[in-house]
């Protein structure tokens, strides 16, 4: 406060040549004669009134006018601190706003904004390929040999290498297996991302043969806790899946690699939960030579640094040329131009497809802030108006303009000013909240922080509601007419009639924005109802679900894979409580996967059916409780029979009504024979109709990635410990990658879906609230000023009720007109998200009708209060009172 | 000699302005000394209270008419403020003169028309 010292030191100065002046008048008085205090009296006369000029000149120096705005500013804290009801509401009311927009910005700058935390992010990129028969249009992981040759012919690039995530068993000592992301790349990764490892050193071209692979990189956290920082960790051993492994190297702190579920390879897979950050490079050794031209899309991504000035379009052109000279020198099917390559920067990769929903998103907290903001304006209309005389005096006297401005503009600039420092806090508050309750993939959440760019944001958004929130009643200051304020009476303030419309009409607007929330937040609330509670087929509760892979060693196997599904299963029989126990190939709820194609025997000519493979044991169907529609389920006995139990739908598209039990069919290369058929049911998804599935017995090529489930008739959570135990009877190094109750899985399949309908009913909720303290204030207002008149109504014999039926009419019109265009505009949204509602219409009665009752509710709660006020008026005293 | 209070006429602040650049025309000088100067010349016709002097002095140095610095006394060993005239405060004196000069000439024909300046 540069100012203050400087008027400090002027006062002082003042001072002292005031001083000097009355020393010399008084050394000349002195020299006529005077005694030394007569001579100071003298001279103090003869100067006149010393406050007065110390006052003038300081007025020529101009601080008065800072003075005037600290004075008004104190003014505004004072009238704020007599009202600490109105200040609280209303520092709260902005601080919900503008926390709530703070975090959901930050997200937005942190996960959309920010570049990638890698040295010149700008030139990363990732090359797909387009392989038409396959994926249609979708973007596919390239095919490792095609990037070889991309490599060595394209010269828009610094380099390319290839990544791939997966999740591996780690083991330090003898503990059990914990699961930790990896990423297999090329020895060119670090490279291209211009990452320096902490310790160590990075990958050598050496590292990418077989045999000399065993080795990895750390990052810092894996580092920190697997060896506490210990730097002595280069060198040392740990061991993947039974493999020693030796660490190389480390990396620093703050080196961020996308996840599985963000870098899809096949991009119209399901993401998965449970997916761990990436905490691990291992070397990729690929063996290109033995590689198929024409397959392998889809399990590598290919990353690239474009050369400096190098364009997206270039290396597209460059890539595609390529692709040309490929399907002319190699075996890639398809007609000419069928493969095709595209480029896009890496951030786009890994935000791209979370931009909408995060946009929406801030747009829902946007309508949010301006809902408070104009309940604020609301409040602070009501205000001024009370204060109109008050206004009027001052301008009579003579008040700027600019001060009276000034004086509108300080209260709620104050009010902003706090409103903003405890949004921040709710901020963090609900950024905690959002890493905990976010579906799988919102990409870069651990980037999410609060920075200068956050924070100045905050401060643009509270000087926005201070100004919007002021715009109205400083209008209306300008806008009084002194003479007739000052010729009113008391209560009945000029353009009351106006002011309250002004008012009431804002109050519909909040009414209005609230429904079409409200409405909105009810059909996806609906629909999620429906997916939760719908007929799946299955009963997820009381069933625990185990993934687990043996160690690469026994994974070789068939019969070490067949012995290990045994012994589990007969583990998990033995435990106390289990009802039933069974095993399948893939995590229920993760959509649809291993598609292959089914014929009849009988019937060669007809064509084949794709469908869902899946290799089960005995004891599966029992434990998900499916329906049996006709033969049997799988017993002990079919583990040497080629037994086929197929899905109900598979059924009707292959056999139509007949009966298919005893028929033969043909499938993963070779003849079973058809035992049962199980009613559909949503193994795959809640949210697709049922799909095609055909299961076998795992004894016939048992899968590598195991899922046991076990039935239980207590509770499925006291489950948990004893499926680890009994998957590490059987194999103590087989990794367990995840261990939930069916119940969270199905959960967690509904991520997205109750994420968004948590965060419109949350809005929808607040922005009620917001618009009935509105409407609170509005009324007690409106009573305050309306006293005479009520005072009157009741001398001459209103009733109680009618009195009530008055205050209430008052803000009716608004409510039922909001109200109304609510409905239709929320109607006409909910157009928009057809495709994301399950199980309901969008215009759907039982949730508009709940909708307008919880409207007229909440209004009839919040006039409830003032309209009592209102006919509890004593009419003498209301009469009386001037 | 002291005139009595009646005797002494007020100075309009305009007029007080012109005065104390008047005044430092003829020199820098503290406040104290501008006062003294004014009420000996006029022979304390002119009624200046010294609180108004000061008032004015940093009026016309906001102005950028004077300027003001804090100086030992030539004589004494003691610090004054004394205050300057700037060039603009030299053209600005020169255009109070002959505004000064206008409003006489036009006071004057009408109190004594017969009179005419040459």
């Amino acid at each position: 406060m540069r100012w203050f010292s400087r008027k400090s030191r002027r006062e002082e100065e003042i001072d002292r040549e005031l001083r000097d002046h009355l020393d010399l008048e008084a050394e000349e008085q002195q020299e006529h004669g005077l005694s030394p205090d007569e001579a100071r009296h003298a001279a103090r006369r003869k100067f006149g009134n010393i406050t007065y000029t110390k006052e003038e000149v300081r007025s020529t120096w101009g601080w008065t006018r800072w003075e005037f705005l600290l004075q008004d500013l104190r003014y505004a804290l004072r009238s704020l601190g007599k009202n600490p009801g109105f200040a609280g509401t209303a520092i709260l009311t902005l601080a919900l706003g503008i926390g709530a927009s703070t975090a959901v910005f930050t997200v937005i700058d942190s996960v959309l904004l920010r570049p990638l935390a890698y040295h010149e992010s700008g030139r990363l990129v990732v090359a797909w390929e387009h392989v038409p028969w396959l994926s249609g249009g979708d973007s596919l992981g390239p095919n490792p040999r095609h990037v070889d040759i991309w490599q060595k012919r394209a010269t828009a690039f610094d380099g390319l290498t290839l990544v791939q995530n997966s999740a591996r068993g780690v083991t330090m000592d003898e503990d059990h297996p914990r699961l930790v992301g990896t990423v297999s790349c090329l020895p060119n990764l670090l490279e291209i991302l211009e990452v320096r490892p902490l310790l160590g050193r990075g990958f050598q071209s050496g590292d990418g043969v077989a045999g000399r692979d065993n080795v990895a990189i750390l990052t810092y956290s894996l580092w920190q806790s697997l060896f506490h920082v210990d730097p002595d960790a280069i060198g040392k051993t740990i061991r993947i899946e039974d493999t020693p492994v030796k660490v190389i190297g480390v990396l620093p702190a703050s080196f961020q690699f996308p996840n599985a579920n963000v870098l899809r390879p096949f991009s119209s897979s399901q993401p998965k939960s449970g997916v761990p950050e990436p905490a691990m490079l291992l070397p990729a050794v690929l063996n290109l030579s033995q590689m198929a031209w024409d397959g392998n899309y889809g399990n590598w991504i290919a990353l690239g640094r474009l050369k400096p000035g190098v364009s997206l379009e270039e290396a597209e052109t460059q890539l595609n040329s390529i692709q040309a000279q490929l399907m002319k020198e190699t075996p890639v099917s398809g007609g000419p131009g069928s493969l095709r390559a595209s480029v896009e920067p890496m951030q786009e990769a890994v935000v791209g497809d979370s931009r909408t929903g995060l946009l929406l998103l801030m747009g829902a907290v946007v309508i949010l802030m301006l809902i408070a903001c104009l309940n604020l304006a609301n409040a602070q209309l009501g205000r001024a108006l009370a204060r109109q005389r008050d206004a009027a005096v001052r301008a009579a006297l003579g008040a700027a303009r600019g001060r009276l401005i000034w004086c509108a503009l300080a209260e709620n600039l104050i009010l902003a000013g706090l409103g903003a420092t405890v949004g921040l806090l709710f901020a963090t508050a609900g950024l905690d909240l959002l890493r905990r309750y976010s579906p799988v993939n919102i990409p870069r959440l651990s980037e999410v922080h609060l920075n200068l760019t956050v924070f100045l944001f905050t401060v643009g958004l509270a000087l926005i509601a201070t100004v919007l929130s002021s715009v109205l009643p400083a209008l209306r200051l300008l806008s009084t007419d002194a003479q007739e304020c000052l010729q009113q009476n008391g209560t009945r303030a000029v353009g009351s009639r106006q002011g309250s419309r002004l008012r009431t009409s804002l109050i519909g607007l909040q009414v209005f924005g609230c429904t079409a929330l409200l409405l909105v937040a009810g059909l996806f609330a609906k629909s999620l109802l429906y997916l939760f509670h719908q007929d799946k087929g299955f009963d997820p509760g009381h069933v625990a679900v185990a993934q687990a892979q043996l160690p690469s060693n026994l994974l070789r196997e068939e019969q070490s894979r067949i012995a290990f599904i045994d012994s589990t299963l007969e583990n998990l029989r033995a435990i106390p409580g289990v009802q039933a126990a069974g095993l399948v190939s893939a995590m229920p709820l993760e959509g649809e996967s291993w598609i292959e194609s089914v014929r009849r025997v009988d019937k060669p000519g007809q064509e084949g059916l794709l469908v869902n493979a899946r290799w089960a044991s005995p004891g599966y169907f029992e434990v998900t409780r499916q329906r049996l529609v006709a033969g049997r389920f799988f017993e002990e006995r079919d583990r040497d029979l080629e037994s086929v139990v197929l899905s109900e739908g598979s059924v009707k598209a292959l056999w139509g009504t007949e009966n298919p039990v005893g028929s033969q069919i043909s499938l993963l290369g070779r003849t079973h024979t058809v035992i049962g058929v199980v009613a559909d049911s949503q193994t795959t998804s809640l949210k697709t109709p049922p799909a095609r599935i055909a299961y076998v017995h795992y004894h016939y090529r048992p899968p590598y990635t195991t899922f046991f489930l076990a039935r239980s008739a207590g509770s499925a959570r006291e489950l948990l410990a004893g499926m680890r135990q009994a998957v590490w009877k059987s194999a103590p190094h087989a990794t367990i990658a995840r261990v939930k109750t069916l119940d969270a899985q199905l959960s967690d399949s509904l991520a997205i879906e109750r994420f968004r309908t948590f965060v419109l009913t949350a809005f929808g909720v607040s922005a009620l609230l917001l618009a009935m303290l509105g409407t609170y204030g509005v009324l007690s207002c409106s009573v305050a000023m309306r006293k005479q008149e009520i005072g009157v109504r009741i001398a001459l014999g209103a009733t109680r009720p009618r009195i009530y039926a008055l205050t209430f009419a008052e803000v009716g019109g608004p409510v039922f007109i909001g109200l109304g265009a609510g409905l239709v505009s929320g109607a006409l949204a909910g157009h928009v998200i057809e495709n994301l509602l399950y199980g309901t219409e969008v215009v759907d009665p039982p949730v508009i009708l709940a909708v307008i009752g919880l409207f007229l509710v909440s209004a009839a709660a919040a006039a409830f209060l003032p309209a009592r006020r209102a006919a509890h008026v004593d009419p003498m005293v209301a009469l009386r009172y001037e | 000699m002291p005139k009595q209070p009646s005797d002494r006429i007020e100075l309009l602040q305009g007029t007080l302005d012109m005065l104390i650049l008047r005044t430092l025309r003829l020199g820098p000088a503290h406040g104290h000394a501008i006062a003294r100067h004014i009420q000996q010349s006029t022979d304390d016709v002119l009624q200046v209270e010294h609180g108004s002097l000061y008032p004015a002095l940093h009026r016309l140095v906001k102005r950028g008419w004077i300027t003001s610095k804090w100086e030992k006394a030539p004589d004494r060993n003691r610090e004054h403020k004394y205050y300057r005239l700037t060039v603009a405060g030299k053209k600005q004196l020169a255009a109070e003169e002959s505004k000064w000069r206008q409003m006489t000439r036009a006071i004057a024909r009408v109190m004594w028309p017969a009179e005419q300046e040459p």
